[in-house]
């Protein structure tokens, strides 16, 4: 399993990679981490005439405070994130999600900005972005723009990425305070792609009742889900198993279109999106209880 | 305890391996690293369908690609190769390179050999196939249809084997008992998944005729005559040479295909060729895929529990090539009535054709099976008569004063103490206190199941079990012989060569373990060497738990010799009796006194001073041995009476302790515990290895793999992301002991362990995930059980009371 | 016929040694260590990332060998097996592999020792549960790993102690 033939660069700044991009618009692929690129060129499913291998632009790998939270360098590694203590001090969700992606050595070279623009359905960044109300940062020969996580995910394994573009912040804004986060996933095997993953943040009010709730799930659908409804539902209710229950029946009544292959069925995905939702919020809440 | 290997200074030590330092320093040399002059790299072009018709191949693009030396399509390949040896089959024809027609997906339609494999590739991209796709069969049942579209032309069928054996009055025996207990069960198709893939470096020399093979074939001084007819090469003018193999579990005994496609390459280019198959390669077109099987089993009982007789009948899916027959449902049939007195059984057996990948042989070789099955219809037997599983079982061993025992099929078990086995792990098993644990769980809603199999472990076949399957007189393959040399060179340095391969287990270490004893010197001092072909003496290799019994029987066979020689010299030398020698301490005494001579000694004079020999001696010191199976009896010509085909029998008890979450479905290990009695045990330690290697392949298959295949044949997992092996995650602490009975037959009293892990740990993990799932009544008559299975069957299930 | 833009150079430093070397793009890290530079210690078990065979170290962190091309490793510091003795002597994480018997084929093994070796540089006494975490992506089809968890403890014990008995002043 040998990768086709490719031209390759090393660009050494964001200009010299955007003007490779536009120069070979049809064809160029970006490398990043490559643990998901290189399998598929391994295999020859994926065959890019050019490769821009972007690992050499070390302004590109950086994490910044922004907003009450944290600005994030696309080129930043999961392992990174994991293991970073002001990611851990002020979005420890980013942490507990990225400690499920893959093995060490893949999250050595894998890159929060690359889960994120290959938008596998099962990846967990993603489904975290979504619930942190995260916006990115694209930029193009023309300039740059800004997206809401919300709107950059259209569909499987596509994105509002546009020929020529390169993904290069992350930014994530804080947490409200007396809030919590959970992160949980089900897989086959420990390291697995997820066969559905849920994100959270519970946000407590004075009284204890729930200020704000946000959901963020992966593996259930070609895109993260924002349950909306679900969240809703939750706002002002006091933190409990009915409150989780009744969340965790919104969330499985919007996933009409989960993933469905040899690991999961849809039906099994959909039961397991209530199951680890009930999980999540649970912890998330005992987490906000504890920032109190 | 004590064992049998008190009285020994070097059986029964954990002695580290000799393997081991080659290996962690990346310096042993497996087929890949293999690397010659002018060597090229071969790649294969495979087919996207189950079933079609080759209409064409146009490979002229491919051909004009740089670097590219041959393009062969499967018809062009036998002009200078044929079919892969079908060992024991019946005349289904295979071709390394598919002619006419592809069978499953994923079979070989084009080879290439190139400068490298990434420009081998290159050039198989440019390759133009026009098909006909034909409707695969893909459903066994359906494959079984006289209207079904059929495999292979040149048979009336898809049903290539069927036939019933019929061993003592079954129909009496079901007739008088009390209940007949009944289950429908399936066992899935899983694969060996070797972390070497398989390959060969084919090197053939145009002039002189002659080829040099590195592969990871194990099987080299048994069937690689054979291979050589594929070649169309005299086999003394062929090479195996045995290489150090990346783990197998019965997928490379044999490796024709990559072989054959490396060989012809090799012919038509004069020049070496390397091809290993890649991982996909291996996962879909491997001779490694196993027993795939649909069984209707009946065990009648008394009311008491007392297993009177067994009714198995199996529809086995053997996909589309059958090279190696049904040996996967002749070996169940060594141990198919288990540690049980079993009076009598019946067994049909219906091997059908499909298009997926054909069977080859996968660790437990059928006999896995055959241990689940029989322990799902103990399980059963339990719950419907309500007798506690352990004390049913007890109800029904064999006991340690009935061997030898011959059972109703014909084998033999030579020894063992099955009440004895069941003790010791009840010793270590903690019941009382995972019994309680479980029903303070149950209170808290979680689950906690505990499993038992007590099963057997048979070790070292002979080779009339592949051929008994065909009725009539008898004319198959009799000879399962292992050899081995011992070589004593002029300052008494011994070295052992052996004939087979290593493939993961530790024939070094063990067979330099037996002959330290044997002579009394320190095993890492004893050098020992591998010998392929050209020097090869019979040798079957590893396999079937073999290779601790006939490497210990060659070693001692060759070291009587060796030592006869010794002591005759010693005699002439020290003027004594040769019934007064005697070889201990590595030296030769005259018994009773301190009278002696060293090996050293001993060597110089049988190489460099014949004067000093006895008259009419050859010089020089050395012997080999051709063992040969120890105790085997061909079958009668009506096949009421297999023979003894496999009697060198082990036994193990596995007491697994699982929490079910029944919302996920995920299955955790809170203890597994492992019995077992393999007679003398050279290393422990190594054996343990082996032990918890197997029991992580039972795992495997009881709660992770199996290789799917889509309604219309195509392989579903063909990735190690699909195909699921367990990672450290999954694979508990597995506590083992060794419980010693020997085996009356072997040297030591030896038996072979390589396989039980595996074979054991399915039937009991199969029951604690029962047991914990018991409140709801769930049944499990499948494997692997999945999280969304769980799920499923606890939904669907009756609630019990 | 190749054109010279097909290719690129190269200077790989591996266990110490640089080398000057001229390949395409496409080649693999795991290919250029094994066929070029002769270094067959590394294997390739999947060539998908799956199963950790291939793990080498880049800049002392471990990578998948099957998923970085060598031009990627270009400048940078490689370690494989083969640079893990020393002179001659084993290292304490292959010492303690052979004495509790951690490998039977031998072909996952160096994955396994050179991500252990990662792990023990980061993580001087891992807990069993942080063992098994790290291990998690390496594939072992041989062993049921108990014996690998024991060896890296082993390891970790054993490279401790030796800090221990040596004088600070003295230590790498």
């Amino acid at each position: 399993m040998k990768p086709p033939k490719f031209r390759y660069f090393a660009p050494q700044s964001v200009e010299e990679a955007l003007a490779l991009l536009a120069e070979h618009v049809d064809g160029a692929r970006v490398l990043a981490g490559g643990q998901s690129l290189v399998p598929l060129m391994n295999m020859r499913l994926v065959q890019p005439g050019v490769l821009v291998d972007i690992n050499g632009i070390n302004e590109l790998a950086y994490i910044k405070a922004w907003d009450g939270g944290l600005a994030i360098g696309t080129l930043t590694r999961d392992a990174t994130l994991v293991g970073d203590s002001t990611v851990a001090e002020h979005l420890p969700l980013l942490c507990e999600a990225a400690r499920h992606v893959g093995h060490p050595a893949i999250r050595n070279r894998s890159t929060a900005g690359g889960s994120i623009a290959h938008a596998d359905p099962a990846a967990e960044l993603p489904a975290v972005m979504v619930a942190l109300n995260a916006e990115f940062e694209v930029r193009g020969r023309s300039g740059s723009r800004t997206i809401p996580a919300q709107d950059f995910f259209k569909g499987y394994l596509t994105t509002d990425l546009k020929e020529g573009e390169l993904l290069t912040e992350l930014r994530v804004p804080g947490l409200p305070s007396r809030a919590g986060s959970a992160f949980v996933e089900f897989s086959r095997r420990e390291g697995d792609y997820a066969l559905a993953g849920v994100a959270t943040v519970i946000a407590l009010d004075e009284d204890g009742t729930i200020a704000d709730a946000r959901l963020g799930l992966c593996s259930v659908g070609p895109s993260p889900v924002r349950p909306r409804a679900a969240e809703a539902l939750l706002r002002g209710q006091r933190p409990g198993s009915e409150a989780w229950a009744a969340a965790a029946s919104a969330v499985v009544s919007v996933l009409d279109n989960p993933l469905s292959d040899i690991h999961g069925s849809a039906d099994y995905r959909r039961h397991l999106a209530g199951v680890l939702t009930r999980k999540a919020l649970a912890i998330a809440a005992e987490r906000a209880e504890g920032n109190r | 305890m004590t064992t049998t290997t008190d009285k020994y200074t070097w059986i029964g030590k954990d002695i580290k391996r000799r393997e081991d330092p080659d290996l962690l320093t990346g310096r042993a040399e497996f087929t890949s690293d293999v690397k010659l002059p002018g060597m090229l790299h071969a790649a294969v072009l495979r087919s996207p369908y189950a079933h079609a018709r080759i209409v064409s191949i146009d490979t002229s693009a491919a051909k004009k690609v740089p670097g590219v030396y041959a393009v062969l399509t499967g018809r062009e390949a036998i002009e200078v190769i044929d079919p892969v040896p079908a060992f024991c089959a019946e005349p289904v024809v295979e071709h390394a390179i598919a002619v006419e027609k592809v069978r499953y997906a994923g079979e070989a339609v084009v080879a290439v050999a190139a400068e490298s494999r990434y420009i081998a590739e290159d050039a198989l991209e440019l390759v133009q196939i026009e098909w006909e796709p034909l409707p695969p069969v893909i459903d066994v049942l359906a494959a079984m249809e006289p209207d079904a579209p059929r495999v292979h032309d040149t048979l009336p069928s898809n049903v290539v084997y069927d036939h019933v054996f019929t061993f003592g009055d079954v129909d009496g025996d079901f007739a008088r008992a009390d209940h007949i207990i009944q289950r429908r069960l399936r066992w899935p198709r899983a694969t060996a998944v070797p972390m070497e893939t398989a390959g060969a470096v084919c090197k053939y020399d145009p002039p002189s005729g002659r080829m040099e093979v590195w592969s990871t074939t194990n099987m080299l001084n048994f069937v690689g005559w054979l291979i050589a007819g594929t070649l169309r090469l005299p086999p003394n003018m062929v090479n195996f040479y045995p290489m150090y193999t990346g783990g197998s579990f019965g997928s490379k005994h044999v490796t024709s295909k990559v072989i054959a496609i490396a060989g012809a390459l090799s012919k038509v280019t004069g020049r070496p060729v390397k091809f290993m198959e890649d991982r996909i390669d291996n996962l879909t077109a491997n001779d490694s895929q196993a027993a795939d099987r649909i069984y209707d089993a009946q065990l009648a009982v008394t009311r008491e529990g007392k297993f009177l007789s067994l009714r198995l009948h199996t529809i086995d899916d053997y996909g589309a090539y059958f090279v190696f027959a049904i040996t996967g449902n002749t070996n169940m049939m060594s141990q198919i009535s288990g540690p049980y007195t079993i009076g009598s059984l019946e067994t049909g057996i219906k091997a059908v054709l499909t298009n997926k990948n054909q069977q080859g042989v996968f660790r437990g070789a059928g006999s896995d099976v055959g241990n689940w099955v029989l322990e799902r219809l103990v399980d059963a037997t339990s719950d419907e008569l309500g007798i506690d599983g352990i004390e049913l079982r007890r109800r029904n061993f064999i006991q340690p004063d009935q061997f030898p025992y011959k059972i109703p099929t014909g084998n033999v078990y030579d020894s063992g103490n099955y009440p004895g086995v069941l003790d010791m792990a009840l010793q270590h098993a903690d019941l009382d206190y995972w019994r309680k644990e479980q029903v303070r769980a149950r209170q808290e809603g979680r689950y906690i199941g505990i499993g038992l199999s007590t099963c057997q472990q048979r070790s070292t076949y002979s080779s009339t079990e592949f051929w008994f399957h065909n009725p009539g007189p008898f004319t198959g393959l009799t000879t399962t012989a292992e050899s081995v040399r011992i070589g004593i060179g002029p300052t008494g340095g011994i070295t052992v060569t052996m004939f087979s391969p290593f493939w993961g287990n530790s024939p070094e270490t063990v067979v330099s373990q037996i002959v330290g004893e044997e002579f009394g010197v320190d095993p890492n001092s004893i050098s020992v060497a591998y010998e392929g072909t050209y020097q090869g003496l019979p040798s079957a290799g590893p396999g079937g738990s073999r290779m601790t019994v006939m490497l210990s029987g060659a070693a001692r066979g060759a070291a009587t010799k060796v030592k006869e020689k010794m002591c005759k010299i010693a005699a002439h030398l020290l003027e004594a009796s040769i019934d007064d020698m005697e070889v201990r301490e590595g030296r030769v005494w005259v018994k009773g006194t301190d009278r002696s001579l060293s090996i050293a000694d001993i060597g110089m004079k049988a190489f460099w001073n014949k004067f000093d020999l006895p008259a009419d001696m050859e010089s020089g010191l050395e012997g080999s041995f051709t063992y040969d199976h120890p105790f085997t009896t061909p079958p009668t010509d009506d096949r009421k009476d297999l023979g003894v085909f496999y009697p060198i029998m082990g036994h193990a008890v596995h007491i697994p302790v699982v929490e079910v979450d029944i919302n996920t479905g995920q299955v955790k290990f809170l203890k597994y515990l492992a019995v077992h009695d393999v007679g003398t045990v050279v290393n422990p330690r190594s054996l343990q290895g082996q032990i918890r290697g197997g029991v992580a392949q039972g795992i495997g298959i009881s709660l992770y793999e199996e290789v799917r295949y889509s309604p219309d044949g195509q392989n579903l997992t063909a990735t190690l992301n699909d195909y699921l092996l367990p990672t450290v995650a999954e694979v508990p602490k597995i506590e083992v002991y060794h419980h010693v009975t020997p085996s009356p037959f072997t040297a030591y009293g030896v038996k072979g362990g390589g396989e039980g892990g595996r074979m054991v740990a399915p039937p009991a993990v199969t029951r604690a995930v029962e047991d914990a799932l018991k409140p709801f009544g769930v049944k499990i008559d499948e494997l692997p059980m999945t999280p969304e299975k769980i799920v499923w069957w606890v939904a669907q299930a009756p609630a019990a009371s | 016929m190749m054109q010279d833009e097909d290719f690129v150079m190269i200077r790989l430093t591996v266990n110490g040694e640089t080398h000057r070397l001229v390949v395409e793009p496409r080649r693999l890290l795991a290919d250029v260590l094994r066929e070029d530079l002769g270094l067959t210690g590394t294997n390739l078990g999947c060539e998908h990332g799956a199963c950790g065979a291939c793990t080498v170290l880049v800049d002392g962190q471990s990578v998948r060998s099957c998923l970085m091309f060598a031009v990627q490793a270009s400048g940078h510091e490689v370690m494989t097996v083969e640079g893990l003795a020393q002179g001659g002597e084993l290292h304490p994480l292959q010492k303690a592999f052979w004495e509790k018997q951690g490998l039977q084929c031998g072909f996952c093994t160096p994955g396994f020792l050179m991500t252990a070796y990662e792990l023990l540089r980061h993580n001087a006494s891992p807990s069993e549960e942080e063992i098994r975490y790290a291990l998690s992506g390496n594939i072992c089809r041989c062993t049921g790993y108990q014996h690998i968890i024991e060896a890296v403890q082993s390891a970790a014990h054993s490279m401790a102690e030796a800090k221990a008995t040596v004088p600070s002043s003295t230590v790498a």
